[in-house]
């Protein structure tokens, strides 16, 4: 990337991801020219980080911050403001109506705990204390009609509570609203009456789902997050368009889809997941084509780990989500994630057993290298010790690694408790942090029935590039992909992301047996919103929807989700695609058993459409390394003198034979002995794998 | 440590295993049919050593903790000498073959590398029938394991890579859901297939001799971890019981008894004193009782132990024999991993308690739920747990009491349903699912409240009453605190007819509203030492009344009742 600055073409579109420590930024111009830019997130305003970054790409690029934005056809934001603010629990105060005899089921949490071994840990607080959660009369029965009318003075009654205890917010979630939101539609009504607030969310709006507990804890999520957030993303808008943006930016959503600012307004819950959704549109961008994209991401930051499985360009998209402890109904891309990342403490415990996380070290005080103060070693220091990393200033002189520090915290805190050398001790903690991604890379596979060897591994994230190749080989795939933007990959995702949104409805009925009619007009109103909120963003003609349904065997728990093809109801092919489904996940189907509905969905779904990148000229002849230094590489080949490549010198079409380093801007990438290493026809880095002998 | 044991490959090798039990429960969660499996995780995978000794047991319902030895053990005692490459074997008797209680079969497979075994992967799994007196294993009207199912001692089910097709007949005669144990055990014995697998190339990696040495340093490592646990508690002898006051037929005066005798390294949980074996289905066998204390004891310390025998090496487990904790012959045992399990757990976490105090978990209280059978409209049987009334958790320092929670030797682990889901798939109409009032265990952390729970049942159906926790209270307060709540279930028919339900029983009813007040748990330490704005947070929430503030926690609160009195809270707590 350090060649000579390519003239860009507008207009140009920008994705900007803000994580713990960074605010990313990825900008790619109409020629397909990539340029990327980092700043220091400010975790107390995070649109200061936003700014900044854009105020210093202006810089970089020679443009004054008004043309830079002024050329910018769209600007996709990954924002974590929902994220911190549930976590910092800084959200609003928020009531709760409920109907009467249910108003615990946000408190009882159906019992469900993170670690059942850890019972002396607490609940998280629950955001709507049961004093303001209040109880109104009328009912919905269970296949939906009124058993008893929505008694609105209960209502009256709860507002002026709600007025008197300074509630700024209303969560409102009514028993078996699911069927019918009408209470809760005539309740937030007659709650303006005696609350003069402008906050309410209702759970049949937000996510028409069985079961109140998921429901309600959404709305209530929903409504803690909603004053913050939506006032904090409209004044950014506002300060970008006022600065030159021409059209409103785009949020990434929990579902890896972007939507408007306007359209996310009174549901921002959907954008807890902002930031690692992004992997989706990233990962998309990794492949030739859709049938191509077959993937397992580990994106690996500061302190965890996020893992992802595309197959055939399709990330599972689920109803569950859970985040401190909150469970969320929200429309959310499957990821798992462990505590393993560059940041992640190596400790020894009190019976001498060497651990490596899942606690890290965080943004602050960080690795002892940072020489901020920490004093316990992390994956960032034996990196150090290895000669993997190069000692001096990282990320563009952010921060600045010492190996002395490294070597020190590693020396007190592990290698004298262990009675190992320094570098022994270093070696241990990289080979337990590449043992846990291994795992949690096993784990969602086997969960997800699929296996890896048919996959190709994509090492992302500042330290991803670092340990793809080790986990690639202990999974047995042949190659892993190390992108170039490795340190901006979500940034990047959000660049390739579709606008998307998701809508369901819970439909009960045997597949074999459905109401033709009831089916079709459940579709036509999910297809009906799904179009308008299209029409809104400006996909009127461009928009596409998609039907799915939800289905099971009769007396299953849960559901899986198959997709209509071409919008068609026809009860074969979808047997077909259900037990394809089945036998992949659960290793059995049952033939001729009866298949039950249990919702139908509609995503409506408007394509971005993106340039790939500009093809750079190819290289004539492999570069000369920019240095050799001593590596350790693995425990069978010890420490070697490795050539070090500056990233900027390898063009598509470079062959090299590992073993090998490659300094890139946002982050450094090892090949190991026997691993060649390819730069691809998108300029990433492609490693083929060699025996391990 | 054995000195020659490399610290790194240690670990590495303790993730590994545990990763492998891990996987085999992944794929047994996967596979299998019962939803028992997927809803209530009713089942653990395990890896012994070629002594039989557990070295792995990372997922898990907790009250398999440390158990799964005593089967692997018998299945060497059993076939010494006979032990072959692609043998599988499979066993459930908890006289004779290492079983905790009858439905939880074990399927166990010996790993073998160059001829020489060198691991046994294995899965124990609650089974959807068995046979016996009652459907669902549950045959509360059992007065002899006979009537509780089919007894299998150590049985080859495969042998050399073959099926023993015969016996896989017998075990399909003797259950009302075949097709439900067929699917369950092929998913048992594929889990075990991915383990075994998993496990040899560990041992290829290392060598037999090498994963044996670092199978023990796995052990020892544990050991330590342990002792470094016995060392907080204070030395001495410590005396607890806990009541068991039904037989399942009739009110009874017994108890569980322990004395724990905490020494330099090692620990004494002895079972003197303990009542006589009952004539009822709680009786508990050598495997679940020992499971019982490892659970009290890990779930005491450190919720990280490392659930393998190395753990309890120091610690030596006396249960004497005839009574509720070893019963004889042919005493029946089904609910034995519930109850006395819970009984067990409390009575150790009392005498721990009492050599760490600032340790000490208060009572968690037990279930009051029936279980209702009947016909949908549809003329489907259904079969409905009232578990959305469950019962509550206890106080521990710095955290009150779970307020609903799964049955304690889960830990909580169950989930609890949704009510619209029920109410979807059942012949019913939920009227009320609330916290309790004053039912709370108070104390500086108080005990969970329990619900106030009531459906109306639609339809006439079967009431299995498993009770438990009806009547007087079941938690216990511990470090100053005190017990909440008892329980009650009543039934109210459409004649306007109130049945009080007793503990166990079974007994048919019309339609009628099935209400449960599911009992309180117990508080931790001395309720007038409680953050007097806690108290009024829990008066403002309707968990504690005005007069029980002033009564349990010397806290007065202000006629506004939205502030605490400050002074009169003085006077109060100066008493």
């Amino acid at each position: 990337m350090n060649d000579v600055p390519p003239q860009l073409v507008a207009p140009w579109r920008v994705g900007i991801d803000v994580g713990g420590t960074f605010t990313d930024m990825v900008l790619r111009d109409s020629a397909g020219a990539v340029r990327i830019f980092k700043a220091p997130s400010v975790p107390a305003d995070p649109s200061q980080g936003v700014l900044d970054v854009l105020r210093l790409a202006a810089r970089e690029l020679d443009l004054p911050l008004s043309a830079l934005l002024r050329n910018c056809a769209l600007l996709v934001h990954g924002s974590t403001v929902a994220t911190n603010t549930i976590l910092e629990k800084k959200g609003a105060k928020v009531g709760m109506l409920t109907t009467e005899g249910f108003r615990d089921s946000l408190e009882i949490r159906r019992g469900i705990r993170e670690n059942q071994w850890d019972h002396r840990a607490p609940f998280p607080p629950v955001l709507a204390p049961r004093y303001l959660r209040l109880p109104v009369r009328g009912r919905i029965a269970a296949d939906g009609s009124e058993l008893a009318p929505l008694v609105s003075e209960d209502v009256a009654k709860a507002g002026a509570i709600f007025a008197a205890e300074g509630v700024e917010s209303v969560a409102i979630c009514l028993f078996n609203s699911f069927l019918d939101g009408k209470h809760e539609r005539q309740a937030s009504e007659a709650l303006g009456k005696t609350w003069a607030g402008r906050w309410t969310s209702l759970s049949s709006d937000i996510v028409p789902i069985m079961g109140e507990y998921e429901r309600g804890s959404t709305a209530v999520v929903n409504a803690y997050i909603a004053p913050k957030v939506t006032s904090y993303l409209a004044a950014l808008d506002e300060q970008l368009r006022q600065l030159g943006l021409p059209r409103s930016l785009l949020l990434l959503q929990s579902n890896g889809g972007a939507v408007s600012v306007d359209e996310v307004a009174n549901r921002p819950v959907m954008l807890v997941l902002s930031g690692p959704a992004a992997g989706v549109g990233a990962l998309k961008g990794c492949a030739a084509s859709p049938d191509d994209a077959n993937f397992i991401s580990m994106e690996i930051g500061g302190t965890s780990c996020d893992v992802m499985v595309m197959a055939k360009g399709d990330v599972p998209v689920t109803d569950q989500l859970v985040i401190e402890g909150y469970h969320l109904a929200t429309p959310s891309v499957e990821i798992h994630t462990v505590g393993a990342g560059g940041g992640t403490i190596a400790w020894v415990d009190s019976a001498g057993l060497l651990h490596v996380g899942p606690q890290g070290a965080g943004a602050w005080p960080g690795p002892a290298a940072y020489g901020l103060g920490g004093e316990n070693p992390t994956v960032t220091d034996a990196q150090l010790v290895l000669g993997r990393l190069r000692p001096g200033p990282l990320a563009g002189g952010a921060v600045t690694l010492d190996h002395g520090l490294a070597r020190g915290a590693i020396e007190t805190k592990l290698a004298q408790p262990l009675g190992l050398s320094v570098e022994d001790a270093a070696a241990g903690v990289i080979r337990l942090l590449e043992q846990n991604l291994l795992h949690a890379v096993e784990r969602l596979s086997i969960e997800r029935g699929h296996n890896p060897i048919h996959f190709t591994l994509v090492a992302a994230g500042g330290a991803g590039p670092m340990h793809g190749t080790a986990v690639a080989r202990a999974l047995g795939c042949k190659r892993v992909l190390l992108p170039r933007a490795a340190g901006a990959f979500c940034a990047m995702g959000m660049l390739q992301s579709d606008v998307r949104q998701d809508y369901m409805q819970v439909f009960i009925a045997e597949l074999d047996k459905v109401d033709r009619a009831a089916f079709e007009a459940g579709f036509a109103e999910l297809e009906t919103k799904a179009h308008a909120a299209l029409v809104r963003q400006g996909f009127a003609d461009s928009g596409t929807i998609q039907r799915e349904l939800d289905l099971r065997y009769e007396g299953q728990q849960w559901s899986l989700r198959v997709a209509l093809h071409a919008n068609l109801f026809d009860p074969v092919a979808i047997r077909r695609s259900f037990e394809a489904e089945h036998q992949r996940l659960f290793g059995h189907i049952q033939p001729g058993g009866r298949l039950d509905i249990t919702a139908l969905r509609v995503v409506g779904c408007g394509r971005l459409d993106w340039s790939p990148a500009a093809s750079r000229p190819p290289q004539p002849k492999p570069p000369a390394p920019r240095q050799r230094r001593p590596v350790w590489i693995d425990p069978r080949h010890g420490w070697q003198n490795v050539p070090v490549y500056d990233g900027g010198d390898l063009r598509p079409g470079c062959k090299l034979a590992g073993p090998l380093l490659v300094e890139e801007r946002t982050t450094t990438a090892f090949v190991g002995p026997n691993d060649h290493l390819e730069i691809d026809a998108a300029d990433d880095f492609l490693v083929h794998l060699g025996a391990v002998a | 440590m054995n000195a020659a044991l490399d610290p790194v490959t240690l670990a590495l090798v303790q993730n590994r295993l545990d990763h492998i039990s891990h996987q085999m429960g992944w794929v047994m969660t996967r596979t299998a049919r019962s939803p028992i499996f997927s809803q209530s995780h009713d089942f653990s995978c395990f890896i012994a050593d070629a002594r039989g000794v557990l070295i792995s047991q990372a997922d898990g319902i907790p009250i398999h903790t440390g158990g799964g030895g005593f089967a692997v053990r018998a299945i060497l005692r059993d076939f010494a000498g006979a032990i072959a490459p692609e043998d599988v074997f499979l066993l459930n008797d908890p006289y004779t073959a290492g079983g905790n209680h009858l439905p939880d079969w074990v399927i166990a497979r010996p790993v073998f590398i160059a001829g020489r075994l060198v691991a046994f992967a294995c899965n124990r799994a609650h089974q959807a029938d068995i046979g016996g007196g009652a459907a669902g294993t549950y045959n509360s009207a059992a007065t002899e394991i006979f009537h509780e199912g089919i007894r299998l001692p150590v049985l080859k089910l495969i042998e050399a890579g073959r099926t023993r097709e015969d016996l896989w007949r017998l075990l399909l005669l003797n259950t009302r859901l075949p097709e439900a144990l067929d699917g369950d055990l092929r998913a048992m014995i594929g889990s075990t297939r991915i383990g075994a697998e998993r496990l040899a190339l560990l041992v290829e990696e290392l060598g037999p001799e090498r994963a044996a040495e670092f199978f023990e340093g796995v052990l020892a490592h544990a050991d330590r971890r342990f002792q470094g646990c016995i060392a907080r508690l204070a030395k001495g002898v410590w005396r607890s019981e806990e009541p068991v006051d039904s037989d399942c037929f009739e009110p009874i005066d017994a108890r569980i008894a322990v004395t724990l005798t905490v020494g330099e390294a090692h620990l004494i949980v002895d079972f003197a004193g303990t009542s006589d074996q009952v004539r009822g289905f709680k009786n508990s066998s050598i495997a679940n009782s020992t499971s019982a204390v490892f659970m009290a004891l890990a779930s005491f310390f450190e919720p990280d132990l490392p659930k393998n025998e190395g753990a309890f090496r120091s610690v030596d487990i006396r249960l004497p024999e005839g009574t509720l904790v070893n019963a004889r012959p042919p005493a029946p045992m089904t609910m034995n991993t519930v109850f006395v399990a819970h009984e067990i757990v409390h009575a150790v976490w009392k005498a721990l308690g009492q050599a760490l105090p600032e340790r000490a978990s208060a009572g968690w209280s037990k279930a009051v739920h029936a279980v209702t059978a009947g016909l949908r409209s549809d003329g489907n049987r259904y079969v409905m747990y009232q578990w959305a009334g469950a019962p509550a958790g206890g106080g521990v320092e710095g955290r009150d009491g779970f307020h609903l929670i799964g049955h304690l030797i889960t830990l909580g682990g169950l989930t609890l349903p949704n009510l619209e889901t029920y109410e979807h798939l059942y012949p019913v109409r939920f009227r009320r699912q609330e916290l309790r009032c004053d039912s709370a265990g108070p104390g500086r952390y108080r005990g969970g409240s329990g619900c106030d729970y009531e459906v109306e049942v639609f339809t006439p159906a079967d009431y299995a009453f498993r009770g438990e926790g009806v009547g007087s209270p079941s938690s216990f307060g511990a470090a100053g605190g005190k017990a909440g709540a008892g329980g009650e279930v009543t039934l109210t028919l459409d004649d306007g007819k109130i049945i009080h339900a007793s503990k166990y029983g079974v007994a048919r009813y019309g339609p009628a509203t099935y209400r449960a007040l599911s009992p309180g748990g117990g508080g931790y330490g001395d309720p007038r030492t409680r953050d007097p704005s806690s108290v009024l947070r829990d008066v403002r929430d309707g968990i504690v009344s005005v007069e029980a503030a002033a009564r349990d926690y010397g806290v007065a609160i202000a006629v506004d009742g939205r502030s605490v009195d400050e002074a009169r809270t003085a006077a109060l707590r100066a008493t």
